[in-house]
Order: structure tokens, then sequence, then C-alpha cells
């Protein structure tokens, strides 16, 4: 009755996923169209549209990797069908909460809410703590939900074991943790500390708000806070459609089931560590922050995103290089986001340098950077699932039509949407501008390029989720 | 365990709220940044009649605020800011100018004459002795606050510096006899280069990354990075709690 619950549960939370990102696409072009011109949005209305486009992408894309995670868990060990609906139910309320709070509210200090914006009144008074109680909402949601997802894997796994710690030495370890487990535990992991930090956080933001003034944050801890929170949770997000390509990857393509080796085992335990520390390099602009930390930040950067990247490409590469592959839709989405993975991560290492990030700070090389490792990446891992899911459970099978052309529409939408970022960022065009002055002659230009792109994208995204939709519909409906 | 933590957590925060309430607010050096100081007409020594507003719009200004009958700190005021505008870095090619203004209505033009030539500034183009006859607006535009005693015949005062750009916005103020660098980063701020600031710790401010000592003149670190280390180390402690309680229900 769970194993079926959960996989009902996880069909409402694709069918969420994709109408969110839908409506979340839509508010990104109209941002681009706006920036170059060709619509006039009030700035209120851009940033309150910057606001929620942002928080809503960051927060489907985390649930969808926690759906896929949960659903593939299943195949390990029991996991809480109750924790799954607790936590279906908390995003639904502080969805509608967040969106409220910015659509009706036009509360817009940005899915960052660095401090002290919103305590700088420009909306509604009450969409501020809205805003903010919507964010507890999902927090607690998601807490209890990776609690007892961490819960399930510790039931049957020792520390050292789910941390593969065994495989350090032993070629043929008498226990070994498929690197799913591996891979889910350390997202887990890192997820419940940057959600943690979430908590502190608005417990700080509530009490100067509630206080009136009484009490006042320190804007270094806070923002500090806030990016240990957001930096986090946009990698571990990563990580957790990492855990499923690891599980789906070989066998999808007909391939024997990846294992553990002491190189994948000390890859991740290095990511576990160092991705807690990178999140410093969002403050190399903020000079009361230790030089010490800065340095720390650089390093952590490197060492949190490179070995995982290094294993995870090899891994592929061995997996498909002069390989007869069973190609599908959703190993090709894997693939295909696999490289997207690297290449944004490329650029943010690229980024993460601190003589780089002197030139390229707050210019759209941030975007550029985060959107390919996103909407090329992440977003991809997660289609991927989603459309073997579909097929998998669903009663309405048949062939896959219009593969090609999707993949197409895909590509160039994708690669030509990220290129106008990346050009921008090159040129120094600052990012979360409303609108540019005449003294970026390009930036126009490559707005209007990105929002015609980003459509192309989002006819790909609509082809994808047709279908995909009315199997989950349909799972979501069906008795059985 | 959770919700115990946190409301320990929320007790503390309290406990640490009662005080700062009863805490005059601190740190008013950074109030009225970016607000337009009161446009007051100005009566400069050289015999000119200009308005603040205009007079900021030929070169941004610092203005000092003293009064001639001062036995405290107007002097040390006058001369510190002498003495480190010209070992001021990276000022050499800002413009500026420096408003010294009387805040005590019984000043005249000539009173203000006499201490110009008093700390030999008469003849500095870029240094204005002035006062004015809509002082209580000017002074309240930045929240300068004097305090009369009749006993001593003299003001209870702040030794405040603030700096005005082209435009009128105030950019920057402050507090107390200061350095060079402190002068460079004025001078810089009135001139509309980012100049970095941190909000000083105030009563009401609890949880501070560093606590700067201003006897040894080191920053120390604070509760607050606790709190950055704290979401690790918590979430370790949960991992090891979780593999404990499972391991001893299944045995």
């Amino acid at each position: 009755m769970e194993a079926k619950g959960i996989k009902k549960n996880t069909a409402i939370w694709i069918i969420a996923v994709l109408v969110l990102f839908v409506l979340s696409i839509i508010l990104g072009i109209i941002m681009r169209l706006n920036q170059g011109g060709a619509v006039h949005l009030d700035p209120g209305t851009f940033y309150a549209d910057m606001t929620i486009h942002g928080i809503t992408m960051i927060g489907i894309w985390f649930v969808a990797g926690m759906a896929g995670v949960n659903f593939i868990m299943e195949r390990y060990v029991k996991t809480s069908y109750r924790a799954n609906t607790f936590a279906l139910v908390m995003t639904v309320i502080g969805v509608v909460m967040l969106w409220v709070s910015t659509l009706i509210g036009d509360f817009h200090a940005g899915w960052t809410f660095l401090y002290p914006l919103p305590f700088k009144i420009a909306w509604s008074a009450w969409a501020t703590p809205m805003f903010l109680w919507a964010l507890a909402v999902l927090g607690v949601g998601w807490l209890v939900w990776v609690l007892s997802l961490m819960t399930a894997l510790l039931k049957k796994y020792s520390i050292s074991q789910v941390f593969a710690w065994q495989h350090f030495r032993n070629k043929n370890p008498e226990v070994e943790t498929p690197p799913f487990i591996l891979i889910s535990m350390i997202s887990l992991l890192g997820v419940l500390a940057c959600l943690i930090a979430a908590v502190v956080l608005l417990v700080l933001l509530f009490a100067e708000y509630y206080s009136h003034g009484a009490f006042v944050n320190d804007a270094l801890l806070i923002k500090n806070l806030t990016y240990f929170f957001g930096h986090t949770i946009a990698n571990e997000m990563l990580y957790l459609g990492l855990a499923i390509i690891y599980e789906l990857f070989p066998e999808i393509s007909g391939r024997p089931k990846w294992k553990t080796t002491w190189y994948v085992a000390i890859a991740w335990n290095l990511t576990l560590f160092f991705v807690l520390l990178a999140f410093f390099h969002h403050l190399y602009m903020d000079f009361v922050q230790p030089e010490g930390l800065q340095i720390v930040g650089q390093l952590a950067s490197y060492l949190a995103s490179l070995p995982s990247a290094g294993v995870t490409v090899f891994s592929v590469i061995v997996a498909v290089y002069r390989t007869k592959i069973k190609w599908s839709l959703s190993n090709l989405l894997f693939f295909i986001g696999i490289a997207g993975w690297v290449i944004g991560g490329v650029g943010a290492v690229i980024d993460a340098t601190i003589s780089n990030n002197f030139l390229l700070h707050n210019t759209l090389w941030v975007p550029a950077h985060f959107h390919s490792y996103n909407a090329m990446g992440n977003v991809l891992f997660s289609l991927g699932f989603f459309h073997w899911f579909s097929v998998e459970y669903s009663k309405r099978k048949g062939p896959e039509r219009l593969s090609s052309l999707k993949l197409s529409f895909l590509l160039l939408g994708g690669i030509g949407f990220l290129a106008a970022f990346y050009v921008a960022g090159a040129e120094s065009v600052p990012r979360r501008y409303s609108s540019y002055p005449v003294e970026f002659t390009s930036a126009k230009l490559l707005a209007t390029l990105g929002a015609v792109f980003a459509t192309v994208y989002l006819i790909a995204i609509f082809l994808f989720v047709s279908s995909i939709f009315k199997r989950c519909i349909n799972m979501v409906l069906h008795r059985s | 365990m959770h919700k115990y933590g946190l409301t320990s957590f929320l007790i503390f925060v309290c406990s640490f709220l009662v005080d700062a309430v009863a805490q005059p607010a601190a740190g008013w050096q950074e109030t009225n940044i970016n607000e337009v100081i009161y446009n007051a007409p100005l009566q400069i020594i050289s015999g000119d009649h200009v308005s603040m507003h205009q007079l900021a719009a030929q070169n941004p200004l610092v203005v000092a605020f003293v009064f001639t009958r001062c036995s405290g700190i107007c002097a040390p005021l006058i001369i510190q800011l002498k003495e480190s505008l010209q070992f001021a870095p990276n000022i050499g090619n800002k413009k500026y100018n420096v408003l010294v203004i009387s805040f005590d209505p019984r000043d005249s033009v000539k009173d203000m004459e006499n201490m110009a030539t008093r700390f030999n500034l008469q003849h500095e183009g870029n240094w204005k002795f002035a006062v004015t006859d809509s002082i209580s607006r000017l002074i309240s535009s930045v929240n300068f606050n004097p305090v009369w005693y009749e006993q001593t015949l003299q003001f209870d005062h702040d030794a405040l510096l603030v700096g005005v750009n082209s435009q009128g916005f105030v950019t920057k103020k402050l507090l107390g006899l200061r350095n060079s660098k402190d002068i460079g980063l004025l001078i810089n701020s009135i001139n509309n280069v980012f100049s970095p600031t941190y909000r000083l710790p105030g009563q009401s401010n609890l949880f501070s990354c560093y606590n700067y000592n201003p006897k040894t003149g080191k920053n120390t670190p604070g509760l607050g990075m606790l709190f950055i280390a704290l979401p690790a180390i918590l979430s370790f402690s949960i991992l090891i709690i979780i593999r404990l309680v499972s391991k001893s229900k299944s045995a």
C-alpha cells in the first residue's frame, strides 16, 4: 500500500513540478523581453517576477530530485509515505503563500531576500511576513522529509557503510554500498545542513521583524547564513539528480549496474565536506569577511565540484565509449544533462576564482553558469527520470513520438538562451537590471535573443511535458 | 528534541531582546545616509550668501559642526581634520570643500572669522566658515542634538563630520576624532566613489560575527561565527543520533 502511495505521490510531485516549471519559464521570458525593451514592466513588477521565478525554480527542482530519490530508494529501504505526503502538502501551501506574497503582495526582494531588503518595505506590508512564513512552511515540510529518508537509510546502513568508507581500502568489501545510496546520503546530509541554516536565518529575521527594530541583525551573519542555505541547496539538488543517474543510466542503457569504487567513495566524501564551505565564494565582495574565509571559499569550490564531476564524467564516458548502448529519451536526457552540468560547473569554478570574480561578479556570467547546470543540467536529470517513471509505471504505454524534434528544440533553445547570457556576462553586462541604460550597447539585443531562444526551449518543454503529464495524470486517477 | 532546542534558542534570543529594548538606539552615525541635508541659507565669512545646496553643487562638502566659545572638542576636531586632510590616502584628485558651521545662535560672522584666523585657515580656499539663521532645522536634518548646560555655559555635543555630495545628499557621517584613513573614505563617499562601511555594533545587535575592541583595535570572533558553524555541527550530530537510536531499536 505504502509503495503504491509513494508511486502516486511521485506522479503528483511530477505534475506539480511541471506546471510550476512552465509558469516560471514564462516569467523568465517576460523578464528577458523587458530587458530587451520589447515589453515594459514597472521595475517593481520585474523584481517580483524575478523573485518568484528564482525561488520557484530552486524549490521545484529540489523537490523533483527528492521525489525521484525517494521513489528509487524504495528499492533498497522502506521509506515513509507519511513524510512524503506531509512534504507534498507543506510544499503546496508554501508555494501558494510565496506566489501570493509576490504576485499580489508585490514582494520583490529577490529569491535570496538579502538582508535588509525584506525590511525595506516597498510593497504591501503583509507580504514580507507572508514570504518569510512561506519559507518556514516549506522548510518544515522538507526538513521532515529529509530526516525521514536519512532515518530509513540509517536503519539499514551504519554511518561508515552509508558513506562507503569501507571502500577506501578494500576493493571487495563485505558490505557494498551502492553509489545511489552513497550519493543520496551525502546529498541528504548537505540538505539537512542548509535547511538548519535556513531555520537559524528565519528565526533571526523573525526576531528583527517582530521586535520592530529593538533587535537588529548583523548583516554579515545574515549574508553568510543566506548563502549557506541558498548556495548549498542549489548544489545538493544537482547531487540528488546525479544519485538518480548513477542508478538509472546503466539500467536504462542495458549495462551492468555501476559499483562504488575507492575513487567514487573518496570523491563524494570530499563533496560532502567541501560543499558546506563553498558558499563563502558569494562573499568575495564583502570586505569585512576575513581574507582566510575567502581563500577557503575558493579552495572549497574546487574541491567540492572537481572530484565528483571527474568521477561522474569518467563513469559516463566509460559506460558509453565504444559500447553498445540502448539509447532512449531518458538516458539521452541524462547524457546531455551531464554535459550541461559540467559546462555550468566550469563556468561556476571560473567565477569562484577570486581574481576572476573581480571582473565577473554580478554580471550576467552568474545567471549564465547557474542556468547552464540547471536548465541544461538538473532539469534534464529530472526530465529523464520523469520520462522513465511515466513510461515504466503507466498503463498508457506506446512509442515515444517526436523524440528527435523534442531534443533538437531543447538543445537549440537551451544553448541559444545560455549563449546570450554568457556573451553578455563576458561583456560585463550587469545582472538584476530591469532595463539597461544605453551605455550597455549589446545588452538589449542579447536579452531579446535570449527571450527568443528561451521560447524555443519552452516549446520543447511543452512537447516533453504533454506526454509525461498525461501519463502521470492517468497514474494519479487510476485506482489500482 | 528539535522542538526543545528551538524553544531554548528562542528563549535565549528573547532574553537578549528584553535588554535590548531597554537601551537607547545606538549607531546614529548610520542615520540620515542618502537623505537630503536641509538647504540652509549660509553667511560665509568671505561675505558670500549661498544656500547649502548651492555650496555643495560647487564642490561636495565636509560639514563640521562647532561653536566659537567651545572649550571642549571643537578645536581638536578642526585641528585633527586639517591634519588628516593632508595625509588622507587616495584623495589627490577629489574635489571637496570643508564647511565649518556654528550651531550656536549667538555666534556671528565675525566670531567665525576669528575662529578661522585662530586655526590659520582664513585664506584656505576650500575651507568655508559660516553661520546660518536656520541652525535648528539644519542640525535636525542630520540628527545632531547639542544640549545646552547653563552651569558651564557650554553645549554638550558630539564631534560630528557630515559628508554631503554635490546633489545635497548625506553620504557618510563620522563621529569623534577620526584618522586620515577615515577622512579619505569620507572624501571618496562625497565624490560618489564606493567607500566601504559597516554598521557599528549596538546594544540591539546581539550576534555580530566579530566584536571590535576599541582599546586594542582588534576584532575577535563573535557569537555570529558560531551560528555559521551551527548548521554543520547540528547536522552531523543529528546523523549520529539517528543512527544510535535506529541501532538501539533494532537491537
